[in-house]
C-alpha cells in the first residue's frame, strides 16, 4: 500500500517530464540553463575561497574545515525548516488527503507516503546549494572514492535527521493548533527567525574570517571560529566523517560519526512513524475544521473605503480596496513587511559600515560616486521586492479571476488598479533607501536630486513591468501567490527589469560624470555637452514612459487573450 | 429584456473542436436548459457566453449586442454563476457584495443596502454577512454567488450545474428563484446534468454532444423528435447514443 501511495507523485512528475509540450521544454531548458549557471557560479566562489584558505600557513585546512561545518549546519538548517513547511502541505494540507484517508491504507502507511512527499519536496535544495561546495572541497584536496561514497550517504543521512525533526515538530505544531493556524505561526516564526538570522549575520560580518588581521589577537579569531563546534550536533557528525575522507584523518573517525549520524537518523525515523501512530489522524482531523473568523473594519480602513473611490474612481478603488483587505487579512502576506523592514535596515547598515575613510580615492568623489551607484543598487532591490509582491498580483486573483473576466470591468481598469495599489509603496520605499543612503553618505545636493528623480523613473517601469509581465505569465491555480514569481515569468521579469534599471542608470552615468566633475574642478560646460546631457536625461524618461506603456498594455492584451 | 442568439459558435483547444458551430436562438424570458453528457462542450459554451472564453469562430448577441465588439454594455446585462464558486476568500460576504455593486456600477444608497440585506435573507446567509468567505462550506459559496448574480438584476443569467453543492431546500429556492426570474422577463441559461431539473423547469432545451447540438425544442418537442415515450432520460439517453463518428472531447475548461 505504501509504494501505491506514492504512485500518483512519480506518475504525475514522468508526465511533466515526458508529457511537456515545446513551451514547456523551453521552459525547462531556460531553466536548467539558469540554474547550472548558479551552479558554477556557487563551485567556482567556493574554490576560489578553499584556494585561498590554502595559501594561509598553518590555520588553512583549519579553516576549510571550518567552513564545511558552517555550510552543513546552513543546509541542515534550512532542511529541517524546509520540511516543517513542506510537512505542512504534505502531511496536512494537501486536496487530496481526504482522499486518501477514505483508502484502506493505515495511518502510518499514509504517512510513510506523506513523509517521503515531504522530503523530495525539500531535500532538492541540498543538491543545488550543497552540490558545488562539496564538489569544490573535491576539485582541491583530490581525496580518493570514500569522500563520495560518504557524501552520498552522510547526506542521506542528514537529510533523514532534518526530516525527522521537521515533522515531529509539525506533528506537535499541529496537534496543538490547528493546520490553518500553524501555518500562519509556521510563516510568522520562520519569517521572524529568518530577520533575527540576517540582521545578525549582516553585524557579525562573516567577511572579516577572511581577513584575520581584523581581529585583535590570534586567539580572538579562533574563538570566533570555534563558535559552531558542538559534539551534540549531527552535522559536526557529518562534518567529521566527510573531513576524515579528505585524508586528514584515521578512518575511526568516519566509522564512528557516520554510525552516530545513520543510528540517529534511524531512530528518528522509527520515532516519527511510532508517533504518527497516535498523532497523525488527530491532527488532520483537526487540520479539517475551519475556523470561523469575523471581517472587522478598523478606523483606518473605513477612510480609505470613504477617500479611495474619490482619488482613483469607483472601480478602480473596489479592485484597490479588495487587494488591501486581502493583503493584511492574509497573515502569510503582510508578515512578509516585517522581512522588507529588515531588508531597508540591513541595507542602510552596509552603508555606515562601508570603510571609506580607508580608500585612497577622494572622500568626497568616492561618496558621490557610491550614491551614483546606489541608485542601480535600489532599483536591483525594487526589482527584487517587486517580484514577489507585484508580479503576482494578477495571479492573486486565484480561481476567483471569473468574476473579473464575467464583469463589464474593462481589464485596463484591472491593470490600473493593481498598477495604482503598488506604485506609492514602492516609491516609499526606494525614495526611503536612496534618501537615507545619501544621508548617510552626505552627498551633494545635485546627487540627492538625482537620486530622487532616477528613482521616480525607475519604480514607475518596474512596478509596470511587474504588473504587466504578471499578467503575461499567470498562474490563477496556484494555492500560494508567491509561488507565481518563483517560475519562467518570474525570471524574465527579474532579467527585464535589471536591464531597464542598468539602461537608465547607464543613460545618466556620462551627464552625472560630465556634471560632477566640471562642478568639482569649476569648469564651464559647452551648449553641445549641455545638449547631450538634456538628450541622456531625455532618453532616460523615453525609456522609463515606454516601458511603462508598453508593459501595462502588454498586460491587458495578454489577459484579453487569457484561457 | 433580452435574447440570446449563438450563430455559429466555435472553440478549439489546442486544435481540438470542443465546440461545434453551435448556432441557437433563446427568446427572452425562457429558462432554457443545456444538456449534455460529461466533456460535451457545456461548459465552454457558457464561459464563451459570459465573456470569460473567446470564441474561435462566430459570435454571440446578448440582446442584438455582440460581446466581442461591446463587452461592456453586453456584460452589464449578464449575470454568471460558475459550477464551482469560487469567490475572494479574505472577504467577508456583504464586503463582497459591494465589491460587486461597485463592478456594475450599481448607485450607492440605502436602496443597494437593502437590496444586499434582502438578498442575504433570501439565501440564509444574513446570520454569516460579516464573516471571511474562507469559512464558509461549498454550498454557502454556492448561495453567495447567486446573490451577487442577482443582485444588478441582469436581463440574462447564464448558469452552470447551480444545483452542484446546495441541499435539498436550497436546490429548490434556486429553482423557484430561476422561475421567477424567467417569469419577470429575464433569460435563463442554464447547464446541468440533472434530467429532473431540466424537466422540472425548463421552458426549451439543447441537447449538445461532442460540441455540437444534437436536438433543441421544449420536451415535448423533443419526445416527438426522438420517437420515444417516457421521461427526459430516455429522450437525452436516444440523443446522446455514442455516434461512431464522433469522438467525446474533454479538454481542460470542462471539469
Amino acid at each position: 500500500m505504501f509504494f501505491i501511495l506514492l504512485k500518483p507523485k512519480i506518475t504525475g512528475f514522468r508526465n511533466q517530464v515526458f508529457r511537456a509540450d515545446g513551451k514547456h521544454g523551453k521552459r525547462a531548458l531556460v531553466l536548467g540553463i539558469l540554474g547550472s549557471c548558479f551552479l558554477a557560479v556557487i563551485f567556482l566562489l567556493s574554490c576560489r575561497i578553499l584556494l585561498s584558505f590554502q595559501s594561509v600557513e598553518l590555520i588553512g585546512d583549519f579553516l576549510a574545515h571550518k567552513m564545511l561545518n558552517m555550510v552543513l549546519l546552513t543546509l541542515f538548517s534550512l532542511l529541517v525548516f524546509s520540511h516543517i513547511i513542506s510537512g505542512l502541505s504534505n502531511l496536512y494540507l494537501s486536496n487530496d488527503l481526504e482522499f486518501c484517508y477514505a483508502t484502506p491504507a493505515s495511518v502510518q502507511e499514509l504517512f510513510a507516503a506523506r513523509a517521503v512527499h515531504t522530503v523530495l519536496d525539500s531535500s532538492w535544495m541540498l543538491l543545488v546549494f550543497g552540490l558545488p561546495v562539496f564538489m569544490a572541497y573535491a576539485y582541491v584536496y583530490r581525496p580518493g572514492i570514500s569522500f563520495y561514497v560518504s557524501l552520498i550517504h552522510l547526506n542521506l543521512a542528514m537529510i533523514f535527521i532534518a526530516a525527522g525533526i521537521g515533522i515531529l515538530v509539525i506533528m506537535a505544531l499541529v496537534s496543538i493548533f490547528p493546520a490553518n493556524r500553524t501555518r500562519d505561526i509556521v510563516v510568522l516564526l520562520s519569517l521572524l527567525m529568518g530577520v533575527v538570522l540576517y540582521v545578525v549575520f549582516r553585524v557579525l560580518r562573516p567577511e572579516r574570517l577572511m581577513n584575520p588581521d581584523a581581529f585583535f589577537s590570534v586567539t580572538e579569531y579562533l574563538s570566533t571560529l570555534r563558535g559552531t563546534d558542538s559534539p551534540y550536533l549531527p552535522t559536526q557528525w557529518i562534518s567529521e566523517a566527510l573531513w576524515s575522507t579528505l585524508g586528514h584523518h584515521a578512518p575511526k573517525s568516519l566509522l564512528f560519526n557516520s554510525a552516530l549520524a545513520w543510528s540517529t537518523a534511524g531512530a528518528l525515523t522509527v520515532f516519527s512513524i511510532w508517533s504518527a501512530g497516535s498523532l497523525y489522524f488527530d491532527g488532520f482531523s483537526k487540520s479539517r475544521e475551519a475556523k470561523k473568523k469575523r471581517g472587522e473594519k478598523r478606523i483606518l480602513m473605513r477612510a480609505v473605503d470613504r477617500f479611495l473611490p474619490l482619488i482613483f474612481g469607483r472601480e478602480t478603488a473596489a479592485i484597490m480596496l479588495k487587494d488591501i483587505r486581502a493583503f493584511f487579512r492574509d497573515n502569510t502576506q503582510w508578515s512578509q513587511l516585517l522581512l522588507l523592514g529588515a531588508l531597508v535596515v540591513v541595507y542602510l547598515y552596509n552603508f555606515t559600515a562601508l570603510p571609506l575613510d580607508k580608500s585612497p580615492i577622494r572622500l568626497d568623489f568616492l561618496q558621490n560616486e557610491l550614491a551614483f551607484l546606489n541608485m542601480g543598487l535600489a532599483g536591483f532591490v525594487v526589482s527584487a521586492v517587486s517580484a514577489r509582491f507585484v508580479f503576482p498580483a494578477i495571479s492573486g486573483e486565484g480561481y476567483a479571476y471569473w468574476i473579473i473576466q464575467s464583469s463589464p470591468l474593462p481589464l485596463q481598469r484591472l491593470l490600473r488598479a493593481k498598477y495604482l495599489f503598488f506604485l506609492l509603496p514602492m516609491v516609499i520605499l526606494a525614495e526611503s533607501l536612496v534618501v537615507l543612503t545619501n544621508v548617510l553618505l552626505e552627498v551633494s545636493p545635485f546627487i540627492m536630486v538625482l537620486s530622487v528623480s532616477t528613482m521616480l523613473l525607475l519604480v514607475p517601469g518596474i512596478v509596470a513591468l511587474g504588473v504587466g509581465l504578471g499578467a503575461r505569465y499567470p498562474d490563477f491555480r496556484s494555492e500560494n501567490v508567491a509561488k507565481a514569481a518563483t517560475g519562467f515569468g518570474g525570471l524574465v521579469f527579474m532579467i527585464i527589469s535589471a536591464l531597464f534599471v542598468a539602461a537608465v542608470i547607464v543613460l545618466e552615468a556620462g551627464p552625472v560624470y560630465i556634471l560632477f566633475s566640471a562642478q568639482v574642478n569649476g569648469v564651464k560646460i559647452s551648449p553641445f555637452t549641455w545638449f547631450f546631457v538634456f538628450c541622456s536625461f531625455f532618453l532616460a524618461l523615453v525609456i522609463s514612459g515606454f516601458v511603462t506603456g508598453k508593459s501595462l498594455k502588454m498586460g491587458r492584451r495578454a489577459l484579453e487573450n487569457y484561457e | 429584456m433580452a435574447t440570446i442568439e449563438l450563430i455559429d459558435l466555435t472553440k478549439y483547444f489546442r486544435g481540438v473542436k470542443a465546440v461545434d458551430g453551435v448556432s441557437l436562438t433563446v427568446r427572452e424570458g425562457t429558462l432554457f436548459g443545456f444538456l449534455g453528457p460529461n466533456g460535451a462542450g457545456k461548459t465552454t459554451t457558457l464561459k464563451m457566453m459570459a465573456g470569460v472564453l473567446k470564441p474561435t469562430r462566430g459570435r454571440i448577441l446578448i440582446g442584438e449586442k455582440d460581446i466581442a465588439r461591446e463587452p461592456g454594455a453586453v456584460k452589464h446585462k449578464l449575470a454568471f454563476i460558475p459550477d464551482h464558486p469560487f469567490v475572494y476568500e479574505k472577504l467577508t460576504a456583504a464586503e463582497f457584495l459591494h465589491f460587486m455593486a461597485d463592478l456594475y456600477a450599481l448607485e450607492t444608497g440605502p436602496p443597494l443596502e437593502s437590496e444586499i440585506e434582502r438578498l442575504l435573507a433570501l439565501f440564509h446567509l444574513d446570520g454569516w454577512k460579516n464573516d471571511l468567505v474562507e469559512g464558509y462550506s461549498h454550498g454557502m459559496k454556492q448561495r453567495l454567488v447567486l446573490c451577487a448574480a442577482l443582485l444588478h438584476r441582469p436581463e440574462v443569467l447564464i448558469v452552470d450545474e447551480p444545483m452542484v453543492g446546495l441541499d435539498p431546500s436550497g436546490s429548490r429556492l434556486v429553482k423557484d428563484i430561476f422561475k421567477e426570474e424567467a417569469a419577470r422577463g429575464t433569460t435563463v441559461f442554464m447547464s446541468t446534468h440533472s434530467l429532473e431539473v431540466a424537466e422540472e423547469v425548463c421552458d426549451e432545451i439543447a441537447i449538445i454532444q461532442a460540441g455540437k447540438i444534437r436536438a433543441q425544442g421544449s420536451p415535448d418537442d423533443l419526445k416527438a423528435e426522438a420517437g420515444v415515450d417516457g421521461n427526459l432520460e430516455s429522450i437525452f439517453l436516444r440523443f446522446t447514443e455514442r455516434n461512431p463518428n464522433s469522438h467525446d472531447v474533454l479538454h481542460s475548461s470542462e471539469t
